[in-house]
């Protein structure tokens, strides 16, 4: 019977684990077909779709819009989220609980409501730049990301340290930067690579944001997708793929994958 | 723990020098609660001062403050002359041993150590010189590349002391560091740290709620009560001749009974206590509520010369042998008494019910106001 029930769930396992891989694989697939539409199983074997993507200026900026966008508005959150955090741990201001949920709130609001706010916002403030009207939203999507693993990272972390570091002769910035940053560098990794993530694929938000020249990279795939449904799509996600393999490899070598995971 | 006491060298040369560190009207607000009230402290070069007192007296405040780590809301503080109230901590130039350690996880055992000297810029040949002398004041040379994360309590506990001192500090303080070792461990670490300290001739503030601990360390012991200093003084003052009830019952064990002044004479004042008459040295007005102290070893069996004893009589209410000691606990009669008494050997057939006759010096009772009268 226990095995039985073992073998039950290994099933089951394997069955879940080919369906969240699927569409991976299926990309991944359609990327190196040879032929111009986007039919699974393809036809036969061919790279055209990456040597098509040298072309794709539109595409390209796109990626590199997105990059910038997705870098920049995890770095500004990581240093503002996390002297905000630090503040919220020491109990250096008032009502820190209401702080700490309204910081991590952007995450519980459908992005749509968000993205229609801040389109208001900026038209109300004057603000008429797409890519700092962008960034500004992207920093409200990143922060609760970085916020909920710093705290939690800074709830394991000794303060005691930073008042040690200053005794023997840093200042509190010395301090936090020498004695906090590294031992909490696991969180800021995880946190960092969610946050990431997080505004690289953003739709609901930023849709409600670009213009015809600025347009992030979720946006600008979709409206290729609509208007020339071809494999390029498949090859740039193949490319993304790739490319998060490659973040979590060198974050694995930087802090280790299971102490960002235990965070 | 009074032998302990009087091995320490002599205090009162201390009290003349001019102070090293100097504590004055320090006072400490946390919102509405006032947590240190106008306290003073005055330390010599090279001394050796413990502030005991229990929990949440303000200790640790204290502390924080001399560190810089707080700021006082009135008063000043110096060090070696130079007024450091408004200096910050990270310029003070004091060491501090943290109750947990707070040892940096990141680093090695001589990164640890090396990281004040980094701070100051000490260049790195003579960094690694100042890390060695370091670990071997410790008796740590071999641990030197180790994760600290890998040390036991004692060995962090060691590590944290060499890396206070290796910039060598103007000041030393150090928060309840044995709190978290077991008790044999504890008291060989309070006698090499004291070694330690004394070789260096660093002055050293030293934070603790152990008794015992504080008697055995110290040259002198600052005995606190809610945010003030019931008494400042040697080991064997503060336990043999207590400023206040207070002290008396905080430091050691101490018997005490309630009575009323009848008259005084000589400097010598006589008390009617349910016990009987008994004669204290002190100065009182005839009808004062009082309480008498005495320390349980001071009180032996038998009878004494009159001129020179306190004779009582009491019925033993309770025999606790310890095997080189008893302690007798003697019925009292009124609430608050006790009459304990510690006896080297015990007379034959006492057990619970026999009554016996007590005495003990005059010289050796202390007369306190009853707490109703002084309002506390
Ligand atoms: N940052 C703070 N905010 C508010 N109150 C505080 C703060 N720090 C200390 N207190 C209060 O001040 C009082 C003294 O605290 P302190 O830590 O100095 O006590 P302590 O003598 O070191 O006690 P312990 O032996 O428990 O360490 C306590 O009542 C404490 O609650
Ligand atoms: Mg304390």
């Amino acid at each position: 019977m226990a095995l039985f029930g073992s073998l039950f769930c290994r099933i089951v396992l394997g069955l879940v684990i080919a369906f969240l891989f699927m569409p991976i694989l299926i990309v991944l697939t359609v990327s190196f077909s040879s032929s111009a539409v986007f039919a699974f199983p393809p036809p036969g074997f061919s790279l055209r779709w990456y040597a098509s993507l040298g072309n794709a200026d539109s595409m390209l900026q796109a990626v590199w819009l997105s990059s910038q966008i997705a870098a920049l508005s995890t770095a500004i959150s990581l240093v503002l989220g996390t002297l905000c955090a630090i503040a919220i741990t020491r109990g250096m201001i008032p009502g820190a609980k209401a702080v700490a949920t309204f910081m991590a709130s952007p995450l519980m609001l459908p992005g749509l409501v968000l993205g229609i706010a801040f389109l208001q916002a900026a038209r109300d403030f004057g603000l008429r730049d797409t890519y700092t009207t962008l960034l500004i939203a992207h920093v409200v999507i990143t922060m609760p990301f970085i916020m909920r693993t710093v705290l939690a990272s800074l709830s394991l972390f000794d303060f005691a340290m930073v008042d040690a570091a200053r005794m023997l002769g840093r200042s509190y910035p010395a301090a936090l930067w020498t004695v906090l940053v590294p031992n909490i560098l696991p969180g800021f990794v995880s946190g960092g690579l969610f946050a990431f993530i997080a505004s690289f694929d953003n739709y609901p938000v930023s849709i409600f944001l670009v213009d015809v020249r600025t347009k992030t990279l979720p946006i600008q795939l979709l409206n290729q997708v609509e208007m020339s449904p071809d494999p390029t799509v498949a090859a740039i996600s193949a490319l993304l793929i790739l490319g998060t393999i490659v973040a979590l490899i060198v974050c694995d070598r930087l802090v280790g994958l299971k102490r960002m995971a235990s965070i | 723990m009074s032998q302990h006491a009087t091995a320490m060298p002599p205090a009162t040369e201390m009290h003349q020098e001019p102070s090293y560190l100097a504590v004055s009207n320090v006072t400490k607000r946390f919102g509405a609660a006032t947590v240190l009230d106008s306290l003073s402290l005055s330390v010599g070069r090279a001394e050796f001062v413990s502030l005991l007192g229990p929990s949440g007296c303000g200790k640790t405040t204290l502390l924080r403050l001399i560190a810089g780590l707080l700021a006082p809301d009135q008063g000043a503080i110096e060090v070696g002359g130079r007024d450091l109230t408004r200096v910050a901590a990270h310029k003070r130039n004091i060491g501090v041993v943290f109750q947990n350690y707070a040892l940096f996880p990141h680093l090695t055992v001589a990164e640890n150590i090396a990281y004040g000297l980094r701070a100051k810029g000490v260049p790195k040949a003579e960094q690694a010189k100042k890390v060695g002398d370091a670990l071997g004041l410790v008796r740590m040379e071999a641990f030197a590349d180790r994760a600290v994360t890998a040390l036991s309590g004692g060995q962090q506990q060691r590590i944290a002391v060499a890396r206070a001192v290796v910039v060598e500090p103007s000041l030393l303080l150090l928060d309840e560091p044995f709190s978290a070792l077991d008790r044999k461990l504890r008291e060989t670490m309070q006698i090499e740290l004291r070694h330690i300290l004394r070789n260096l001739g660093i002055t050293s503030i030293f934070v603790t709620h152990d008794q015992d601990e504080a008697l055995v360390m110290s040259d002198r012991i600052a005995v606190m009560n809610e945010g003030r200093i019931e008494h400042l003084g040697t080991p064997s003052e503060v336990y043999a001749r207590p400023k206040s009830l207070y002290t008396m019952e905080f430091v050691g064990q101490s018997s005490r009974m309630g009575g009323v002044v009848k008259g005084s004479s000589e400097g010598l004042v006589e008390i009617d206590t349910p016990f009987g008459l008994v004669r204290a040295p002190g100065h009182f007005m005839s009808g004062s509520r009082v309480i008498v102290g005495v320390r349980p070893e001071a009180i032996a069996a038998g009878e004494g010369p009159a001129g020179e004893y306190n004779t009582v009589r009491g019925t033993v209410a309770e025999v606790i042998y310890f095997g080189s000691r008893t302690l007798l606990h003697f019925q009292t009669a009124q609430d608050g008494d006790r009459l304990h008494v510690e006896l080297n050997r015990l007379p034959d057939q006492v057990a619970p019910g026999s009554a016996m006759t007590l005495r003990w010096r005059i010289d050796d009772s202390r007369v306190f106001p009853a707490p109703t009268e002084t309002g506390r």
